[in-house]
């Protein structure tokens, strides 16, 4: 699928919080978008996925304008799995990955057997088949992520929109959830927080600061201590490994005074 | 160790569980009917009761002795009218409550929540002390407070849309904000009128009752509620998506706005007539849903059909309680069920560590 926004701005609350943001999205790409907090990141996401609607500019999925298609048409094409998902109700876990379904019926059609299975495959390939009855509040943040990608997946989308998805997780379930991703084999653009994350998984990298795209490319162009100081403040030294993995270190403050003394 | 029933997700004999639960509650339902026009304060024998529903429904029997009289009279224009509109207003309030919730997206949310109950209250007590409405004839207060509930209820929306789209915090501080407007208005025009016998009027409305009930009314509130209650059972994807939220459901492709406004509506006609025909029963509306909840889960498509036929049966049993439970004398609905309702319901938040989700008590 291809997804592509040119230059897409947003004003909330009367400050800019998007100044014009170009960038595309085709096949089987992974996309990371990195910056500080308050960057813009999820807003330039919700902009995509259509919770909120930017002032200016345009979002482009599959060479026509987001406006033309009907809510129900963009949730066939790309489905979210964001970072709060919070349920003030029981709903057991089939329920949940059930409601990925809805873009694909109509107002009245009841669910068949091809969504239960549906279900059934998605649960399989986030690992979570055995939690098909469990209550979903009962779960922890972990096994909760990864039920909202499986109702992301039983959505059958091309292409998926993270919104730091890992957060609160831990590092296993971190690199769990984003292998699962990884493995689809569709387009996905992704926030996130952790570098050596962001530089493992994607295949292009955008770095955000106050609404604008400072940078942009693979993760080698992209992630420098130069940039890493330009976007958090902060003195990194980024390096390879052994498997020819970008490695960032960052520096603390009290390390960097050790140095000088 | 026994196996215990799964009535969430399991399965019986190849049937969900659920739908078993249906079909049984459905003959529950007429069970109840059935045996509750048997009972009451004057002592008719089974078959006489029963002889009478034959003959009027299907004219078999005796017409002298089943067609008119005392007995037919209690029969076919006191009891039967009443256990209707009890299975009515049991099925509306509780299906109302279900929707409400979802609206809110608040499980302490029931029929009245935003703001229907003062606005019935107030325009039932214009009625009563200004004499609003006469023009109604002999039913102006229940007419009143229709009007008044479904003013209220487009009011609240319009005020929720004021500088923004509704959601869920915004409905539930106009409605707040509303209902304390009515309430307001209504204790003004109680305290100015200072008449006794209106005052009393007044509360004996607002604690519900459904001696009132006429066939006339129950042939337009019950095929009503029926349809509006099937209505919703074909909306639980819907229902289901109001609880995760606006944004979540965006990303599943429905835009709750409209739905929200339209459930809003139909859920605010059902309570009107509720209201119009039984005055205000609290209670079942709050608590059928919760109960439901906790056996049956949240997903709407259990969660409609059976909350709106546990609410008939119950409201059916309810009301034969109030008939008999103090000879010769009727105890109001609203007062009964809460005081039955309401510790039955703290037993089962005990017993059961139910907590709407989210942290477990």
């Amino acid at each position: 699928m291809n997804i592509e926004t040119s230059g897409i701005e947003m004003i909330l609350g009367g400050s800019q919080i998007l100044k014009g943001i170009s960038l595309s999205a085709t096949g089987r790409e992974f996309i990371g978008i990195i910056g500080p907090n308050g960057s813009g990141k999820s807003t330039f996401l919700k902009c995509i996925y259509r919770v909120l609607k930017p002032t200016g500019g345009a979002v482009m999925i599959d060479g026509r304008p987001l406006e033309q298609y009907r809510v129900k048409e963009t949730a066939q094409k790309l489905a979210v799995v964001s970072q709060h998902n919070y349920y003030n109700f029981e709903f057991s876990v089939e329920d949940i990955v059930l409601m990925g379904r809805s873009p694909h019926k109509k107002t009245m059609e009841r669910d068949n057997a091809e969504d239960y299975r549906i279900v059934e495959e998605s649960l399989a390939k986030v690992g979570m088949l055995d939690y098909k009855g469990r209550v979903f509040s009962s779960l922890s943040g972990g096994e909760q992520q990864r039920i909202i990608l499986a109702r992301a997946l039983a959505q059958k989308t091309e292409s998926l929109i993270l919104d730091e998805p890992t957060n609160h997780l831990d590092i296993k379930y971190q690199l769990q959830l984003l292998d699962i991703v990884k493995k689809l084999g569709i387009t996905v653009i992704s926030a996130f927080h952790d570098l050596n994350i962001a530089a493992a998984y994607c295949d292009k990298i955008y770095a955000l600061k106050s609404g604008q795209i400072v940078a942009g490319g693979t993760p080698e162009e992209v992630i420098t201590s130069r940039l890493i100081r330009e976007l958090y403040e902060v003195d990194a030294t980024v390096r390879k490994d052994e498997f020819g993995m970008l490695n960032i270190v960052y520096h603390p403050l009290h390390v960097r005074k050790g140095e000088e003394a | 160790m026994k196996r215990k029933l799964d009535l969430k997700n399991g399965i019986v004999h190849g049937t969900p569980a659920y739908i078993v639960a249906v079909m049984t509650l459905l003959v529950l339902l007429v069970l109840s009917i059935l045996t509750a026009v048997t009972i009451g304060s004057v002592d008719l024998s089974v078959s006489d009761v029963y002889g009478v529903i034959l003959y009027k429904l299907f004219g078999i029997g005796d017409p002298d002795v089943f067609g008119a009289g005392a007995m037919s009279d209690i029969v076919w224009f006191i009891r039967l009218p009443r256990i209707m509109l009890a299975t009515a207003v049991g099925m509306g309030l509780a299906v109302a409550g279900v929707v409400m919730q979802a609206i809110v997206k608040n499980p302490i949310a029931d029929p009245y929540i935003l703001g229907i109950s003062s606005g019935a209250s107030l325009g039932a007590t214009a009625a009563i002390f200004l004499g609003v409405g006469a023009v109604f004839g002999s039913n102006s207060i229940g007419i009143c407070a229709f009007i008044g509930a479904f003013c209220i209820s487009l009011l609240v929306q319009m005020t929720a849309n004021i500088g923004g789209r509704a959601n869920s915090i915004r409905l539930l501080l106009a409605g707040t904000a509303l209902s304390s407007v009515c309430s307001a208005f209504s204790n003004f025009i109680v305290y100015i009128g200072g008449d006794r016998d209106g005052i009393q009027t007044v509360t004996f409305w607002l604690m519900g009752s459904l001696a009132g009930a006429k066939w006339e009314n129950i042939a337009v509130i019950l095929p009503c509620v029926v349809v509006v209650t099937l209505f919703f059972c074909s909306q639980y994807r819907i229902l289901n998506m109001m609880l995760l939220g606006d944004d979540v459901s965006i990303t599943l492709g429905t835009d709750l706005h409209r739905y929200r406004q339209v459930y809003l509506l139909v859920s605010a006609l059902v309570i009107g007539f509720a209201v119009y025909s039984a005055g205000i029963i609290g209670f079942v509306g709050l608590i059928i849903p919760h109960v439901v909840r906790m056996f049956f889960g949240t997903d709407h498509k259990k969660m409609v059909p059976i909350t709106a036929l546990c609410g008939s049966i119950f409201l059916i049993w309810a009301d034969v309680a109030c008939r008999t439970i103090i000879p010769k004398q009727e105890v109001p609905i609203g007062i009964l069920v809460s005081m039955i309702g309401a510790p039955c319901f703290i037993y089962l938040l005990v017993r059961r560590s139910y907590g709407f989700g989210g942290e477990r008590s």
